[in-house]
């Protein structure tokens, strides 16, 4: 009963961290039509600039988590600008903007390792102290991680669906020239959801930040995560990524009390190959 | 007197192909024209230059006395250049109220939005009827209607019509027909494209025929054609029986 416990409290809290990294993506995906293999790199680096003015600079944690956020949707409202925008009009627009994403995380990871050196770093918590939840003890930082996700994710959600700005994202992901035909500026939209996701990319490498080591490549695996999530809740609705979130949360969980660490991501990726098989649309997708 | 919209000599295209070649049509304050001709000659084309999806490589585009050649789409919406585009091109996962209120979208638009709304919800009582239905769902005819409805929620001061009836049946053409007079009584200047001639002297004071990215005649609603003059607008001199 305890083992079932810890797991799912371990899985709650790898799902509040992939539906953080999903959701990002998933906004970037609906919006432009690009997959941004960066993403992961911009944790890292939201991570590393908490570090700069939490640690370094002495600022604080809170501080850190903020600079973290806003310096990565800087960095994203200039990667989109250099890397992205030159191909709207390309063909190819999805293989050349895979392989210049692809080109920036290897610039962002070994810049990082120029920057900041191989030393691994870590920030400390933005909140001390243990809660109990089901019987099991976690970190206060972890439990805020909880609480913080869901938070996040409906603000996210009601601002899609409530505000003038956030439905003028969903229009120009649906159809750019009836979105420039009532006045929406595509360009400026693409800006604002690429930097929307790369802040949320930065948060969630802040967050991060003290419960995992900071390193160059700290971005990689939860960029692989949320790609398995993003595939496995169909791409599209915000609801469907959540929810898969928090399922591959649990399932990972599950998996590594069963088949242990290391063969977890053997059998997640052979879980999203059986789902592209079977729903190729995602479990959440519609046909 | 100053045209409210001046086109002039105006070349465009996509990529190598061109399509407009020195297009050149005026519209008065007062007035409302169409424009018909064979498809894939650049009427399209030409509603599209002036809503700068597409940019021209030359000529001039004047506006109210203001030249707007090569302004970006949200600076002509914002002037009150309104293009409702062709067919099916909505936001199909929006609801019909969600994205009439969205059309809303610029500065000028925003000001009696609310106002707007009713007006359009009265025109189209069946978009009253499914406010909360997703736009994919909808029919031809609906959609038409909501793509116009979108127009006028922009507050148009030139409201650009792209083959509003096309694919639909004669009864609903005639409802469109109906709700675009009403459009055009309440003293908004129109530009319809159709291939219905009847149907565009019924709405607009003077038609441009538009052929090979030019315009090729100009008739006044006074000296309208006969029925075999048009066929042979259309199919040329050999085109009559």
């Amino acid at each position: 009963m305890d083992t079932l416990l810890a797991t799912l409290v371990s899985g709650l809290v790898l799902g509040s961290l992939y539906a953080l990294m999903a959701s990002g993506l998933s906004l970037v995906w609906t919006t432009l039509g690009v997959f941004n293999f960066t993403h992961g790199a911009l944790m890292m680096v939201g991570a590393f600039i908490a570090w700069t003015v939490s640690e370094a600079a002495g600022a604080g944690p809170v501080a850190g988590v903020v600079a973290g956020t806003l310096g990565a949707g800087l960095i994203g409202i200039v990667i989109e600008r250099l890397v992205i925008r030159p191909f709207y009009a390309s063909r190819n627009m999805l293989l050349v903007t895979a392989m210049t994403t692809l080109a920036v995380t290897i610039i962002l990871e070994r810049g990082a390792q120029m920057i900041w050196g191989p030393r691994l770093k870590q920030l400390p918590p933005l909140v001390d102290g243990e809660i109990r939840l089901f019987g099991n003890a976690i970190s206060a930082h972890e439990a805020l991680l909880l609480v913080a996700a869901p938070i996040i994710l409906i603000a996210l959600w009601r601002f899609t669906v409530s505000s003038k700005i956030g439905r003028s994202l969903r229009a120009v992901g649906q159809n750019q020239d009836s979105a420039a035909l009532i006045g929406v500026d595509v360009p400026t939209a693409f800006a604002l959801a690429f930097a929307i996701s790369a802040a949320l990319a930065g948060l969630t490498g802040a967050l991060l930040g003290s419960i995992r080591f900071i390193t160059p490549a700290m971005g990689s695996e939860p960029l692989t995560k949320a790609m398995i999530v993003v595939i496995f809740g169909g791409l599209g609705s915000l609801g469907s990524t959540a929810g898969a979130a928090y399922l591959i949360g649990f399932i990972e969980a599950f998996l590594v009390l069963w088949v242990g660490l290391y063969w977890t991501p053997f059998a997640l990726f052979l879980l999203m190959i059986l789902v592209l098989l079977l729903r190729p649309n995602g479990i959440f997708g519609k046909r | 007197m100053m045209p409210l919209l001046d086109v002039k000599d105006v070349q465009a295209g996509y990529g190598d192909m061109r399509v407009l070649h020195g297009l050149s049509l005026h519209i008065g304050p007062q007035e409302s024209i169409g424009l018909f001709g064979p498809n894939g000659h650049g009427k399209t084309t030409l509603l599209k230059t002036i809503s700068s999806l597409v940019r021209p490589t030359a000529g001039s585009i004047t506006f109210d006395g203001t030249d707007i050649t090569g302004r970006k789409p949200p600076a002509i919406v914002e002037a009150g250049l309104i293009h409702a585009p062709q067919g099916n091109t909505l936001f199909g996962n929006m609801r019909i109220a969600e994205t009439l209120e969205l059309a809303a979208f610029s500065k000028r638009a925003s000001n009696g939005a609310e106002k707007r709304l009713d007006e359009v919800y009265a025109l189209f009582p069946r978009l009253a009827e499914r406010k909360t239905q997703l736009a994919k769902t909808l029919s031809g005819g609906e959609r038409q209607m909501l793509s116009i409805g979108c127009a006028l929620m922009c507050a148009p001061r030139l409201l650009m019509l792209d083959e509003p009836t096309l694919g639909l049946s004669p009864r609903l053409k005639e409802e469109l027909g109906a709700a675009i007079g009403e459009i055009s009584k309440s003293g908004v200047p129109l530009i319809v494209v159709e291939q219905d001639i009847e149907f565009l002297l019924s709405l607009t004071d003077r038609l441009y025929l538009v052929e090979h990215g030019v315009v090729v005649r100009e008739i006044d609603r006074a000296s309208a054609p006969d029925h075999e003059e048009v066929m042979r607008l259309y199919f040329g001199e050999g085109g009559t029986h």
